[in-house]
């Protein structure tokens, strides 16, 4: 039988190998840097820090403005990548932004919600609920000015949200499978 | 014995002011001589081709030009002043599938928001200390995508390159597979 994997195979790809001079290291030479200037500058960094709550606005609008530019093409369930992106980008930014702006609990509802984005195959009714859900605590944790982690009342915001999220992908753990698949191939 | 900054030059590209304005912070405390800022791609590739900076540290998602599309152009357009310039892309990103397109473009260092102090000195001392060879193919110019875990004396990833099979035959299971192996951290 002929071997069909070798008449398949990718060609060899021609590399060339470079070994590109350190210049950085010409330039800072040896001894990295102290333990006690790093904490310095942490302290500094988390001293520096501006207040989230404007930034946070125009994020918080945009992912409004495209669930709500979603919730109008629902009747097709919308599967474009774009679609998704307008929802899922303004939450990045807000995952990024949270903690570096004393808002721990920004990034961690964030970073759940870009997570769960990460994985649905298409905007529908369900998805879009957990993404007003989300939208809606972020905003009250940010209106409310709750910095860290929100204690215990942040936990349980954090744990329902998750929550909706698992009973979502439990009910459609078949398309969510095939999404997988073709993202692999 | 310390590193010593001051006369490096960072080319810092970030559409967010407070954000600039944090990190701006932490490099000026680490004693960073120069530290010249851009707010997207496009510029920072403009000023990156006047400035000739020793490091650049840029977000992902900007307009016109993102950061992958910035550094897609120092690695490869002939007007690029170095195209093997470290190139630090931060994002608020982390699936998998997005950081092997970051690294497809020839990004240098991954560094997930939000971050502290000590990851970014964590991704500067890699590049001082850890600098990787150069790749040039037909379609891919940057640092070597094979990444050693510390520790390790040998690659230990799928293996698909000409130059570790000497006989000249790569076994077609191998040549099959995507290369997968990243540890950005």
């Amino acid at each position: 039988m002929a071997d069909v994997k070798h008449y398949n195979q990718k060609p060899i790809r021609n590399a060339e190998f470079l070994t590109p001079p350190n210049l950085i290291k010409a330039k800072v030479g040896n001894g990295g840097l102290s333990n006690q200037l790093l904490m310095k500058t942490q302290k500094l960094l988390e001293e520096h820090a501006q207040d989230l709550t404007p930034l946070a606005k125009i994020y918080l609008d945009r992912m409004a403005e495209g669930i709500e530019q979603a919730k109008s093409n629902t009747e097709e369930f919308s599967e474009s990548e774009d679609q998704i992106s307008l929802i899922l980008f303004p939450c990045v930014q807000l995952k990024a932004n949270g903690t570096m702006f004393q808002y721990p609990l920004v990034t961690r509802l964030a970073d759940r919600f870009v997570q769960f984005m990460e994985v649905v195959e298409r905007l529908d009714k369900e998805t879009l609920e957990i993404a007003e859900a989300f939208y809606s605590t972020i905003k009250i944790v940010v209106s409310s000015q709750i910095k860290g982690t929100g204690g215990s009342q942040g936990e349980q915001l954090v744990e329902e949200l998750n929550a909706a999220c698992m009973r979502y992908f439990a009910k459609h753990k078949e398309r969510i499978e095939e999404k997988k698949k073709k993202q692999e191939i | 014995m310390s590193y010593n900054f001051q006369n490096v030059k960072v080319l810092l590209v970030e559409d967010n002011q407070p954000m600039a304005n944090l990190i701006t912070t932490v490099l000026r405390s680490f004693g960073v001589g120069e530290v010249i800022s851009c707010l997207d791609g496009q510029q920072g590739f403009r000023k990156f081709c006047h400035v000739n900076p020793d490091l650049v540290i840029t977000d992902w998602m900007m307009e016109p030009w993102d950061g992958i599309k910035m550094s897609k152009e120092i690695r490869n357009n002939p007007n690029s002043p170095n195209q093997f310039v470290p190139i630090i892309l931060m994002t608020g990103f982390s699936e998998k599938r997005r950081v092997i397109a970051a690294r497809d473009a020839g990004i240098t260092e991954f560094l997930v928001k939000p971050f502290n102090t000590r990851d970014l000195y964590r991704r500067l001392y890699q590049i001082i200390e850890r600098p990787r060879q150069f790749v040039k193919s037909d379609d891919y110019m940057g640092p070597d995508r094979r990444r050693m875990k510390l520790g390790q004396d040998e690659y230990t990833g799928v293996k698909k390159r000409t130059s570790d099979y000497p006989d000249g035959k790569i076994p077609i299971s191998e040549s099959d597979q995507l290369v997968v192996d990243i540890d950005f951290n």
